[in-house]
């Protein structure tokens, strides 16, 4: 198990102005299992690569167990690394390909055999240790790309969009078990995804990136309730948070008028800002009657766009006046609306987020960032 | 029924065009196959004519009396020196200028891939005079040189094309396992690239194995002559023996089109091979 430390790491590609990847600083623990989220380019499989030693480091240090790594080839590391493509050596079978990294190592032919045998066992992989990788499925070669990790024992595990090649289906049963041998290995892994249901289900700590930067660190379910900026809080969640500009006015007692629509909303407000941008979560809009108990709610008009039932949940799609963009709303699975209907939706303005309208800065307390 | 119609005379047309083609490729072929068993009288009076007697005790003649087992020997060991040197270097400059990017690479890729436009006669009085210069003249040594130099910049274009569609996260898994640049151009890249090292051992040695010009200038000695170089030994200033000349042909021939026939596939699909998944 290894402590990762990110101290200011910086990539810059040649002449290019901007960095590819600017100041990231990250402390990832023990045994954690941190993820690092963001949209294409944003700069998490470069800052993956860094860590793994494939790529020079332009800035920054990297320390792992407190030893400094940036001049560290990356065979010295002690880390593994599973690759979106596997990477599998089509020319090995899948016994040579667990056992490459071994051998290179000098282990005693007994040990390469007693770690390649446990790794299978553990993955399933047992019948196919004979077969060359084109003779796996999508599934069984994630499995062997995760045995080679495996049977290293390694102090880091990174994984660069690991599930991506999967279909739908197996990308879930692959995802619980990657959860499942965290725990069962207790080895500090570093994954990088641009999924952010992967995120959310397997990181004990969610990192999101944009441009190059950290955009916010923190446990899942904090990053989703309290996100730090409209970039995160658009990034998280699906469908996608409502975010609606809003005029302030200063109230008595610290709290402050926000009109949302044709809704007035009562809501603490730092001074100071005279707009704001309003985030409401799909799902914290509620139709007559399901609310919960504890609400604390403003009522919203608006008329129904559109359906969609899923099964679950339904989904509706609502024109409020006054709000230029359509709202999205998640609602119970028994909500009987229809295109054209005039609904009365309760806003829960508890989960409500502010941001400022000029920065998308969330102003609330819970946020937390770097 | 129209279709069907229509279907069997695009077919039947096909084959009219492909039988008609490949008496063009073979006639050739066949006639010297032919003339290879036949005396030189016998073809003087009737050229076409298929063989009456099989004179197959001709070839015992040209390997021993026409020196045509030392002229296989030395074919062998010319073109199996070449193509094995040029497989090793050829392969190790493709790999480097696929896999890594350094100063002036894409000029160094340009400047050997364009002597690929020069015909080799343009080449061969210089070549001539360096190989005399260095004591290389008239050896087996030389000739395996000048031939690695010929055909290196194909060598390398194909090869080069082929690492560069293997995926680079294979290379970095390797890097991950421990293994250093060397070891994983022999352990990863060649291997992975056996379909298109095949292609250029195959198609090396059968252009290597027919080449002619570049033997007659180089190799002056009977003893060190390759097979292409065979033909003179029947062509005389007067007079040309074209029974034993058909019979030396196909001792050349022969080896070049069982190569072929047996790796023909292979050459095929390294010359098609797609990326590596």
């Amino acid at each position: 198990m290894g402590n990762v430390k990110l101290d200011r790491l910086t990539k810059r590609y040649g002449d290019a102005d901007a960095a590819a990847v600017d100041d990231v600083s990250l402390d990832i623990e023990r045994g954690e299992f941190m993820v690092l989220l963001g949209p294409s380019g944003c700069g998490k499989s470069t800052t993956l690569r860094m860590i793994a030693g494939l790529e020079p480091i332009t800035g920054g240090t990297l320390s792992i167990d407190g030893e400094v790594m940036n001049r560290v080839p990356a065979r010295d590391r002690d880390i593994a690394m599973v690759f979106q493509s596997y990477a599998l050596y089509p020319h090995m079978t899948v016994f040579d390909n667990l056992a490459f990294g071994l051998k290179r190592r000098g282990f005693a032919r007994e040990e390469i055999d007693r770690r390649v045998t446990d790794a299978a066992g553990i993955l399933g992989l047992a019948p196919y240790l004979a077969r060359k990788p084109h003779a796996l499925s999508g599934g069984q070669r994630q499995r062997v790309a995760l045995g080679r990790a495996i049977v290293r024992d390694p102090k880091v595990f990174l994984f660069d969009e690991p599930l991506s090649n999967l279909d739908a289906a197996l990308r879930v049963s692959m995802r619980n078990e990657l959860v499942k041998l965290h725990q069962r290995l207790g080895t500090t892994m570093i994954y990088v995804t641009h999924d952010q249901v992967e995120a959310m289900s397997m990181g004990s700590r969610i990192c999101i990136m944009q441009d190059g930067r950290v955009a916010q660190v923190g446990r899942p379910l904090d990053v989703y309730r309290h996100p730090a900026n409209t970039f995160v809080a658009s990034f998280l969640g699906s469908p996608q948070i409502n975010l609606v500009e809003s005029g302030v006015t200063p109230g008595e007692d610290g709290r402050s008028t926000l009109v949302v629509g044709g809704a007035r909303i009562h809501a603490h407000c730092p001074p100071g800002h005279s707009r704001v941008i309003v985030g409401i979560r799909p799902e914290d809009f509620y139709l007559p009657g399901e609310a919960p108990d504890d609400a604390v709610g403003a009522s919203l008009a608006a008329r129904v766009l559109a359906v969609e039932a899923l099964g679950a949940e339904t989904v509706l799609l609502l024109d409020v006046e006054g709000v230029e963009k359509d709202v999205t709303a998640r609602v119970g699975r028994s909500a009987h609306t229809a295109a054209g209907d005039l609904v009365e939706l309760t806003v829960d303005t508890r989960a409500m987020r502010l941001f400022d309208a000029a920065s998308g800065v969330a102003l609330d307390p819970g946020s937390t960032t770097g | 029924m129209t279709t069907s119609i229509r279907f069997d005379l695009k077919h039947g047309f096909l084959v009219v065009a492909l039988a008609l083609y490949t008496a063009f490729a073979a006639g050739p072929f066949l006639w010297v196959a032919s003339m290879s068993l036949r005396t030189t009288t016998e073809i003087s009076a009737e050229p076409y004519a298929l063989p009456d007697t099989l004179h197959f005790s001709k070839f015992a003649i040209a390997w021993t009396d026409g020196n045509y087992g030392t002229y296989f020997g030395n074919s062998v060991i010319v073109v199996l020196s070449a193509v094995a040197v040029l497989t090793v270097i050829g392969a190790m400059a493709a790999h480097c200028f696929a896999r890594y990017r350094f100063p002036f690479r894409r000029f160094l890729y340009f400047l050997v891939f364009s002597t690929i436009i020069f015909p080799p006669q343009i080449t061969i009085i210089a070549l001539f005079q360096i190989l005399v210069e260095y004591g290389l003249f008239n050896t087996r040594t030389g000739l395996v040189l000048a031939y690695v130099a010929f055909q290196l910049p194909i060598t390398v274009y194909i090869l080069e094309s082929f690492f560069a569609r293997i995926p680079s996260d294979l290379y970095d898994a390797a890097r991950m396992d421990g293994y250093s640049e060397w070891e994983i151009f022999w352990r990863i890249s060649l291997p992975v690239a056996m379909p298109a090292l095949s292609t250029t051992v195959i198609l090396n040695t059968i252009l290597l194995w027919n080449e002619f010009l570049y033997a007659v200038v180089l190799i002056t000695d009977d003893d060190k002559r390759t097979l292409p170089l065979g033909i003179q030994k029947y062509m005389g200033d007067q007079l040309i023996d074209i029974g034993m000349l058909a019979t030396g042909l196909m001792i050349a021939i022969v080896p070049v089109v069982i190569v072929y026939v047996f790796f023909s596939e292979k050459l095929i699909q390294g010359m098609t091979a797609g990326a590596i998944k």
